[in-house]
């Protein structure tokens, strides 16, 4: 067992746990940060998505312990308010059915956002390789379409 | 902000709205004390707050906002600001038409729709008889709109709050009169979903969100192999792994408890549990293949259908054709993994599960723990995430009460997806062989089918046993098989109830869907040896069938059925009637080096009414993906237990696979039909026809991979 100083959205937080624990259950159990899924375990779903300065990483598979002091945003960073353009642009085109995928989808679509602002299909297609079951894909896409839009509206 | 907690024996669903934001909270002390009960189904407080509560397991489909609102609708219910409880096990909350409280077969909307009415209408006519009897005007003169009693003459007003004491004393009237159509205001319009806000910010609480007060955590570990059971385990290990602070032995395993999940995932690697083969380890996915070859050929059937005269009408055929047909095992690969917070003393049960059987966990839970039904308590987390009928069976909810019992705390028991998928209940694989007698100008005249499938329906439906003993068939099996589209009056139906030591039960679709794979590819290798276009040859066969030809032709016009296409893509078409519903796909498709990139899906539905559009929508389009992994994933078999243990081998379909996805629906009026399960029924001899069109190869099985094929 050891102390970590984590930054997560925005605030620094100390956990006590193992150097091996995955971020995942760290976020979930010690920092009630229940918006971040388990899904698989084995980094294949995505459902656990977060950002880690900024790039999509699945935090069933990274050890707290390689977390350092980088930057880790959950969902629940997004906004406080459900205002950030891809909960609105989620809200909008009414992305979610059962859910559960969802927050791993709007994390890599906001790695993905942060890379490319304004992302074609083929990027789209190439970055969001999250597991719906319930099939919302076609809304994924037109949502992150919008959510682009509406971030480049906010930058004029 | 999204709240989850006790509230009068239910659990908060979806409080919170953008920009109305009627937030309910755990201790809200004014619906706990306060509100007033208008049948079991609405609660409105003084402060004009309206409650209503939900008996459907929200499982993605859309159901916590289409039911309740078809209630609000008759009720005068300002729907902005309508607040939603999960309901618990109740008579009261049981689907009317079986009698028990459970969500699926996609007739959530099918059987609560007129009972959803007549509860707002009577609800409303207590409310207004209430403030007609205060302004003692007649009851006529009143009308109720955005959860207020308006007397027209008058002006005047009073909100349900107002007067929902008094109401309450009244009699519920037994026939209420409904709104005509034209009333009212939510009916065919596309709702916000209302669970959409907390599925955006991460506040949704799924089953395996939830906590008690001291509670624990559980990992399990079961036999790999399906009977298997446990050889040995380190437990002083495991109880010297730090939070550690049981070790449990359950059925076929053992179950490390601890503070936290991931010290009780510690704890189980720690225990190191080692298990028998099982008493199937002979059992492989050849071995079964072959087993199922020689019931297909021997039997013995039963013979739920038999009409005209079908022996005659062969020896009469110009030609008989004979094709085999095969569907892997599934597995429900519900994205939340299975899961349970369960609370066990001697003399109470409580749990919180993602379930969509409350009634049937009950029963369970009362034979595995000896306890009465009304020492258990069986709630429904408000989210659940993906359902597809596993989480009927309640074998995961029994498993995390006997965890708790033997901790004496409440305990919350989460499955890995190693787990989840080793102790799944599959999609059976069927085989169905089929028959055709054809006429001279390639029509089938009799048609003769064979079924061989284990059990869909026991699980979920244990009570069905002595009839399937007597009858020798599964129901659920023979979805799609008993009732043709296609009008043949000579025909037969076998079927033949294979015992398999392999768990089956339902999963979203079934039996239609292996059946409909049968016959819809069959007849488009029929209309091929016709030398028929696969459209016309279907339109031929459905012409005393209008409905059917309605959504056939419409599906035909959005595809540009006739039209060019590029080299290598193929059309395929199918039709299906399912759930009480009518739909035809067209899937094209683009095969380059056995490398296959689904373009294009064209959905036509009708269902005879569509209540949300948007909903409706989702629903279908979902349901397109949900077929296309089901031509994508199998489940398979080694040495007695499963070899797809996580997603790494059960490969669902992704962003980058999903097609253009087109659909409408046809308001072909008749009784309400089903929506959730009806897509994924015609993908698959959609694809497969698809793909015959496209490369020429006919694929008489799935998945694809097993032809030399794989997705983009």
């Amino acid at each position: 067992m050891a102390d970590f100083s984590l930054n997560v959205n925005g605030r620094t937080v100390q956990v006590a746990a193992e150097p091996d624990a995955p971020l995942l259950w760290v976020l979930r159990e010690q920092l009630q940060l229940t918006g971040t899924k388990f899904g698989c375990g084995i980094a294949a779903c995505g459902a656990c998505t977060v950002n880690v300065d900024g790039i999509a990483v699945r935090s069933c598979s990274i050890p707290v312990g390689a977390a350092g002091h980088r930057a880790i945003t959950t969902v629940e960073g997004l906004s406080s308010d459900r205002t950030h353009p891809l909960q609105q642009a989620w809200i909008a085109e009414q992305v979610p059915q059962c859910g559960y995928c969802q927050s791993g989808m709007l994390m890599s679509a906001n790695a993905l956002l942060q890379a490319i602002p304004a992302p074609t299909d083929a990027d789209i297609d190439a970055a969001m390789t999250n597991l719906c079951r319930c099939g919302t894909y076609t809304r994924v896409r037109k949502a992150i379409h919008l959510a682009a839009r509406l971030m480049a509206g906010a930058r004029q | 902000m999204q709240t989850f907690g006790y509230v009068s024996g239910a659990l908060t669903l979806a409080a919170s709205w953008p920009g109305a934001a009627a937030v309910l909270k755990e201790s809200d002390a004014a619906l706990t004390d306060q509100a007033t009960a208008l049948t079991a189904w609405v609660r409105i407080t003084p402060a004009n707050e309206v409650t209503l509560l939900l008996s459907q397991a929200e499982i993605g489909q859309g159901i916590a906002t289409t039911l309740p609102a078809i209630l609000a609708d008759e009720l005068g219910a300002d729907w902005s600001t309508i607040n939603l409880l999960a309901a618990p096990f109740a008579p009261d909350y049981r689907n009317p038409r079986i009698n028990f409280m459970f969500t699926g077969n996609s007739e959530s909307i099918q059987s609560f729709h007129d009972l959803m009415r007549r509860v707002g209408a009577a609800a409303r006519e207590m409310l207004v008889t209430a403030a007609a009897r205060r302004w003692q005007v007649p009851a006529s003169e009143c009308t109720t709109e955005n959860s207020v009693i308006v007397h027209r003459k008058s002006g005047r007003q009073l909100t349900f709050g107002a007067v929902a004491r008094q109401a309450a004393q009244l009699q519920v009237p037994r026939q209420p009169k409904l709104k005509a159509n034209s009333e009212l205001r939510l009916a065919g319009r596309s709702l916000d979903r209302i669970d959409v806000p907390a599925k955006v910010d991460g506040s949704a609480v799924f089953g395996i969100d939830f906590a008690l007060p001291g509670m624990l955590n559980a990992a399990v570990r079961t036999a790999p192999a399906i009977g298997g059971d446990l050889r040995s385990m380190n437990e002083a290990a495991a109880m010297s792994t730090p939070g550690v602070v049981k070790v449990v032995r359950i059925p076929n395993g053992a179950a490390v408890v601890a503070d936290t999940y991931w010290n009780a995932r510690r704890g189980l690697a720690r225990l190191d549990p080692q298990f028998d083969a099982g008493p199937h380890s002979a059992v492989s996915s050849d071995s079964l293949a072959a087993e199922y070859l020689q019931r297909l050929s021997s039997g013995p059937f039963v013979t739920p259908i038999q009409a005209g005269n079908l022996d005659a009408a062969l020896a009469r055929a110009t030609r008989v054709v004979t094709l085999d047909y095969a569907n892997p095992f599934l597995a429900h690969a519900t994205l939340e993994p299975m899961n349970c917070v369960a609370d066990v003393t001697a003399a109470q049960c409580r749990i919180f599960a993602p379930t969509q059987g409350q009634e049937l966990a009950t029963y369970a839970l009362s034979a595995a723990l000896g306890l009465r039904p009304e020492q258990i308590d069986v709630r429904r987390s408000p989210y659940i995430g993906g359902g597809f009928g596993r989480r009927l069976v309640p074998d995961f909810v029994v498993q995390a009460a006997l965890i708790s019992r033997a901790v004496g705390r409440p305990v919350k028991t989460i499955w890995d997806r190693e787990e989840d998928m080793r102790r799944d209940l599959y999609r059976p694989a069927t085989m169905v062989r089929l028959r055709a007698g054809l006429d001279s100008s390639g029509h089938p005249v009799a048609m003769h089918a064979r079924v061989v499938s284990p059990t869909i329906i026991l699980p979920v439906a244990p009570n069905y046993a002595p009839m399937m003993e007597r009858q020798g068939f599964d129901p659920n099996a023979m979805e799609g098989m008993m009732e043709w589209l296609y009008d043949i009056a000579d025909r037969r139906v076998e079927f033949h109830l294979l015992k398999l030591p392999i768990p089956t039960s339902v999963l979203r679709g079934t039996g239609y869907g292996p059946n409909l794979f049968a016959l819809e590819s069959f007849i488009d290798e029929l209309a091929a040896l016709a030398g028929s276009d696969p459209y016309q040859y279907r339109r031929a066969l459905l012409r005393g069938n209008p409905r059917a030809l309605a959504v056939l032709d419409r599906a035909a016009a959005l595809a540009d059925w006739s039209g060019q296409s590029a080299k290598g893509v193929g059309r395929g078409i199918a039709i299906a009637h399912a759930y009480g519903t009518y739909i035809a796909q067209v899937v094209e498709a683009q095969v380059t080096n056995d490398i296959v990139k689904l373009t294009r899906v064209v959905s036509v539905v009708d269902c005879g009414r569509v209540l949300d559009p948007r909903i409706a929508r989702q629903g279908i389009e979902g349901g397109v993906v949900f077929g296309i992994a089901g031509c994508k994933a199998a489940v398979t078999f080694a040495e007695g237990r499963v070899r797809e243990e996580n997603f790494h081998r059960y490969r669902l379909p992704d962003l980058a696979q999903t097609p253009e996805l087109v659909t409408e629906f046809i308001e072909g009026g008749g009784p309400l039909g089903g929506i959730g399960e009806v897509s994924p029924v015609t993908v698959t001899p959609a694809l497969a026809n698809a793909l015959y069109a496209a490369s020429g190869r006919r694929l008489r099985s799935l998945p694809i991979g097993g032809h030399g094929l794989a997705f983009n």
